[in-house]
């Protein structure tokens, strides 16, 4: 017996953490440092572009495209096992759920845009990330509004995924464990939430 | 008697398995304590719509009318709830009757839930009985396992938990919180535990435990408050150790 199901969602389960949430975590930190204005995110830039391109190619191949890929695609299969019905039934865990499907399906096409332009397109295309080019690209408000609805949207997912984990794993059994770690994650989600929205604006603000 | 107080009911309809759905009016003479099954009965009786219309009575399934068989279980307001032990006062009005979805529907509020007992049986819902045993020489069972197993015994299979599962239906092959949960009762058992390998590997196929999306729907109706959320928890624990010996074992 193989179980081919339990070892994919459970695969699935870890990619969101390890590396999804991960790169979130790394994503936000960097991009926070466009609050200390152009010099301050271009010289972050410059740090990741330390490592040698071979290296990460390899890290963004293995590491990130096919752990995302797989998550993603696998995820829209579970998302499309769900009939949501917080209206019905409208507990706090049953409005989590559905938005984590939700998110899901804004995220994978968020994702895909994203990746295509920014990664593929402008900086394979020869044009390096920088403070200026986001700026621009900021500067035209459904852009701007389609980020931070994306980050904020990946934010949610991830603590939310946090939350189901540790149920999915059997690490928090009870409802007392369960509703404190979900309280903990969604305080974190706030938190980076506000994080995200300091950065975004601040490219308003210099 | 024309200004007697009544109930108004919105009841969902479907004359066959096939058929479309449509819906009905009534009006129940009311009465105090009045149940969803008893104003059933009512229609039963006399069968006329709030128009005045005479039409067939409405089908529905009952059996032990004190919430212990789960045979009545329908829609009332939008949520899974048994029939029998719904209160005509405790809810509001108009009160609306539909048929639990998730399940096919045989005719009107009357469903096959013939899909819970094949589940049971995937799970190894049994016990591999080898004879019975003086007291003195049955197995000792710890008081406090005892005591979960009682509470997870409760379940009468009525399928409020699948109804309310969004990851159960149609759309999807899991088999629900109710038979997942049952493997753990038969786990717990003295002798059910030999088959607990057997039981674990069943929940780790398709449609087994992993398609539990934590939405927790299940044991907020559960109508005798099975604790279903932690036992889930507490079978993912022990098919990740299943998983383990199924790898590093053989």
């Amino acid at each position: 017996m193989f179980n081919v199901t339990f070892y994919i969602r459970r695969l699935h389960s870890i990619c969101g953490i390890v590396p999804m949430g991960l790169f979130l975590l790394e994503h936000i930190l960097t991009n926070a440092e466009a609050i200390g204005g152009p010099a301050a995110f271009n010289e972050a830039i410059g740090r990741i572009a330390l490592i040698p391109h071979d290296i990460m190619l390899v890290i963004e191949i293995f590491g990130l495209a096919i752990p995302f890929l797989f998550h993603m695609l696998y995820g829209l299969y579970i998302t499309l096992q769900a009939k949501n019905n917080p209206a019905q039934y409208g507990y706090v865990r049953n409005w989590q759920f559905a938005l984590q499907r939700w998110t899901a399906i804004f995220l994978f096409v968020f994702l895909i845009i994203h990746v295509v332009d920014l990664r593929i397109f402008t900086k394979g295309g020869g044009t390096p990330i920088s403070y200026e080019l986001l700026d621009q690209m900021f500067n035209n408000a459904g852009w701007f509004i389609f980020y931070l609805v994306g980050m904020i949207a990946a934010i949610f997912h991830f603590c939310n995924g946090v939350t189901t984990l540790c149920m999915t794993w059997g690490i928090a059994k009870g409802p007392r464990i369960q509703t404190f770690i979900s309280r903990v994650m969604m305080l974190v989600c706030l938190l980076l939430s506000l994080v995200t929205i300091a950065f975004m604006i601040s490219y308003k603000m210099h | 008697m024309a200004d007697q107080k009544t109930v108004h009911f919105i009841i969902e309809r479907q004359d066959t398995p096939d058929s479309k759905p449509y819906t009905e009016e009534f009006l129940v003479p009311y009465r105090p304590a009045l149940n969803v099954v008893a104003a059933l009965m009512e229609i039963q009786k006399k069968p006329v719509t709030k128009d005045g219309k005479k039409t067939t009575p409405v089908v529905w399934e009952c059996n032990c009318l004190e919430k212990v068989c789960g045979a009545c279980m329908m829609v009332i307001n939008g949520k899974a709830r048994q029939a029998c032990a719904t209160l005509v006062d405790q809810i509001s009005q108009p009160i609306r009757l539909a048929p639990a979805r998730t399940f096919p529907v045989i005719r009107d509020l009357q469903i096959d839930r013939s899909v819970m007992f094949e589940s049971l049986k995937r799970i190894q819902g049994w016990v591999e009985v080898d004879g019975s045993w003086e007291v003195n020489t049955a197995p000792i069972q710890d008081p406090n396992v005892a005591a979960t197993a009682y509470e997870i015994s409760h379940c009468m299979t009525c399928g409020c938990c699948l109804e309310a599962c969004p990851n159960v239906g149609p759309q999807s092959d899991f088999i629900g919180p109710a038979p997942t949960v049952q493997s753990y009762l038969f786990n717990l058992n003295p002798l059910g535990k030999f088959d607990k390998e057997k039981r674990l590997n069943a929940l780790m196929e398709k449609g087994g435990i992993t398609s539990c999306g934590n939405s927790q729907n299940c044991v907020e109706v559960c109508p005798k408050d099975i604790k279903l959320t932690t036992y889930l928890a507490q079978l993912n624990r022990d098919v990740n150790k299943q998983a383990l010996k199924n790898i590093f074992n053989k």
